[in-house]
């Protein structure tokens, strides 16, 4: 993992069957092997506080919340009639869809973007629209059942039970929808016995006990202690294996998917008057403008297209070509924005999706910070996913995985960029041999961004 | 692809289309550009992203605000394919990060001259391209008598003799009335050397007659159909696309 700028020769990580593509490198986000707390405790122990006050301490944007709430079982018509008089037992492990959870969780731990269910009390049924998760680097579940579970307690990294014994009747009114009678009547029948039965037992399998809940400050700062130094060792490791991928850069060739523009005398001029710092802003732009057509026009060379007849005004049969499918458009933020005139010129109703990448001012390890795609991203034919500038890799990289993610083949991304390094290209090229790059040109490695500078004034 | 049935003449070479990375049998099949063997014409490459743009303009099918910008895009890459034949210096420049660029700078003044009407249509791409261009018109029609192009306007930029021109007209059938442009502009003291020539579709014939009487003059072309004599016993470019104007 820690190897430096490498001339040592290139180890192929997996060799599978014949040959060609077993150089694969293999890349795992920093959202993969989430971290995943468990808060347990009975109905209105303070769970969901505690919960919300390590997110608070944490001070992180990678912390998700995620109730067990969301994973009651959907009823059948007899359960729901029960429930509606108030005599279906929620507060029993039988109520919740354990399976479900397990599921999302190990998508979680995988990378992958995973779809919660969102249950209604009102309506004792689960609603149409589900909540999408994906990326988080902690997740805190928390739910009277939380430690229930052996698949659920072997996937997480801490577990925590409130002991209090509290009454959530308030709350329940409050918060849930339900009405007083129904709630005293609910209490007696199972909450009680089922925190003697279920609830209590989960201390054997909790790792900290936190008495009085958020207002225990020791048992807190343990808490995002102990995460904190979790996420220090993981961004150390990402940061390793960003490194470790550029083994072989400068000796092996760039793939035959790395498309540079040509450098005829026009790109080059124009390239002159684009990296000339004494060029006016106004000049710049329109240059920039022309340039990220003409690499737009090279990147949509590398959709996909099929075989189209046509007749022409006088009759003529002409053997052409049209797009089979849809193209749309990935902007890496802030850098790829760029982009976004010269796409406009060219795909002028471009469907276009945004996700923003920052780069750690510290460490440099590049973070996710937002995201909004396409809605079927994962049926278009072909996304461009555009940014100014490539050095390390890192956040391309990121995004790459982002796109995967959400389902889009690697074969139909196209990575446009205005200039990159040979080692970002090679890291990329590595984890994800299928991707085409489409490059203005070539430069030194580790350039600062100074293109957005340039294009957005600011 | 030879499926088709055979309605009209051969209207050209075919050939898988694609990147260099895919296999010949993921790549479609297309009609592309005519070879040609005088090195003053420059074809643009038969990429599958042109084929595509060229077969939405030849289509009887396309709207015409359709036509209007898929023709554009393939004028953009027509005028920035001509440009590349301009004369240039190096020059080496610093850029914001204090790297230094070893780049070049392009010498002399350019101007566009469109045949009008239809070469009109191809002064937006230009305009996209060199901003603040000057451009010049030269009206030629045919006689309806003797069916000879025939010179009714011209109004060029003065010194036009300084200056690297960029000849436009969408479609070089026969050459006739470009023969004539091209003449004018020789008229003017502008070097044949010195002229080029855009158009989206060109004819082996209309290029065969530039080549031998303006040897020194390039041709800068997105693709060149075949030529065929209609029944009428007039020239046409097969497969065309029709009346550009």
């Amino acid at each position: 993992m820690n190897s430096g700028m490498g001339l040592s020769p290139i180890i192929p990580d997996h060799r599978d069957g014949d040959d060609t593509i077993a150089k694969r490198a293999h890349y795992s986000p920093p959202w993969a092997d989430v971290s995943i707390i468990g808060v347990a405790g009975s109905s209105g122990s303070g769970k969901t506080t505690l919960s919300h006050a390590i997110v608070n301490s944490l001070n992180l944007p990678w912390v998700v919340i995620m109730s067990m709430d969301s994973f009651y079982k959907p009823l059948n018509p007899e359960s729901s009639k029960k429930a509606f008089r108030n005599e279906y037992d929620f507060d029993a492990p039988e109520a919740i869809d354990f399976d479900e959870l397990v599921n999302c969780l190990r998508d979680l731990k995988a990378g992958k973007r995973t779809q919660i269910p969102n249950y209604s009390f009102e309506k004792h049924a689960r609603l149409e629209n589900s909540t999408v998760i994906y990326s988080p680097h902690v997740l805190i579940l928390e739910g009277i059942f939380a430690l229930h579970d052996p698949r659920v307690l072997d996937l997480m990294d801490m577990r925590m039970l409130i002991p209090a014994f509290q009454e959530g009747i308030i709350r329940d009114v409050r918060d849930r929808g339900r009405d007083v009678e129904g709630c005293i009547k609910q209490w007696f029948a199972f909450v009680k016995p089922n925190f003697e039965n279920y609830v209590q037992p989960q201390k054997n399998v909790a790792d900290i006990i936190v008495p009085r809940g958020v207002e225990n400050r020791v048992a807190m700062s343990m808490v995002t202690q102990y995460i904190e130094r979790r996420l220090l060792e993981k961004s150390t490791r990402h940061r390793a294996a960003l490194k470790s991928l550029e083994r072989g850069y400068d000796s092996e060739p760039l793939s035959d998917r790395v498309l540079v523009l040509p450098q005829t005398t026009q790109l080059r001029g124009m390239n002159t008057i684009i990296q000339d710092i004494d060029t006016s802003s106004e000049d710049f732009v329109f240059y920039f403008d022309r340039l990220s057509c003409l690499l737009l026009e090279l990147a949509l060379n590398n959709a996909q297209f099929k075989e189209h007849a046509i007749e022409t005004p006088q009759g003529h049969n002409y053997h052409g070509l049209v797009g089979k499918g849809e193209v749309s458009a990935v902007i890496v933020l802030r850098g790829g924005a760029t982009f976004e005139a010269g796409l406009r010129r060219i795909i002028p109703d471009c469907r276009t999706g945004r996700v923003l990448i920052q780069s750690d001012v510290r460490t440099g390890e590049p973070e996710l910070h937002y995201l909004k795609l396409p809605k079927n991203i994962n049926e278009h034919d072909t996304v461009l996913l555009l940014d100014a500038q490539m050095s390390s890799g890192g956040s391309a990289l990121m995004a790459v995985q982002v796109l995967v993610d959400h389902g889009v083949p690697q074969n139909r991304i196209v990575f446009v960029t205005y200039s990159a390094g040979r080692v970002g290209v090679h890291r990329l090229t590595k984890v994800f041999p299928e991707v085409t790059i489409v490059v203005g040109s070539m430069v030194p490695d580790f350039e600062e961004r100074w293109v957005e500078k340039r294009y957005f004034r600011c | 692809m030879s499926d088709q049935p055979a309605k009209r003449p051969e209207v050209g070479p075919t050939q898988c289309v694609g990147p260099d990375y895919r296999t010949e049998s993921q790549k479609p099949v297309a009609t592309v550009s005519t070879e040609i063997e005088y090195d003053n014409v420059i074809t643009l490459p038969q990429t599958p992203q042109l084929i595509a743009l060229l077969t939405m303009i030849r289509d009887r099918n396309t709207d015409r605000a359709d036509f209007i910008f898929y023709s554009n895009r393939i004028i953009r890459l027509l005028v920035e394919e001509g440009l590349n034949h301009l004369p240039i210096v190096e020059q080496t420049v610093t850029t914001p990060v204090g790297r230094t660029y070893a780049g070049l700078q392009f010498q002399g003044k350019i101007c566009g001259v469109s045949i009008m009407r239809a070469g009109e249509s191809m002064e937006q791409g230009l305009r996209d391209c060199c901003r603040s261009v000057r451009i010049g018109k030269i009206l030629i029609q045919r006689d309806e008598e003797t069916s000879m192009p025939k010179l009714f306007y011209d109004k060029l930029p003065e010194d036009i003799a300084d200056r690297w021109v960029l000849l436009l007209d969408p479609m070089f059938a026969t050459g006739g009335s470009a023969i004539m442009a091209v003449d004018v502009l020789k008229s003017r003291g502008v070097p044949e050397e010195r002229i080029l020539f855009l158009n989206l579709i060109a004819s082996p014939q209309g290029i065969k007659k530039f080549a031998t009487q303006f040897p020194k003059l390039r041709v800068v072309t997105a693709f060149v159909d075949r030529m065929s004599q209609g029944l009428d016993e007039k020239n046409y470019i097969i497969p065309g696309l029709g009346d550009f104007g």
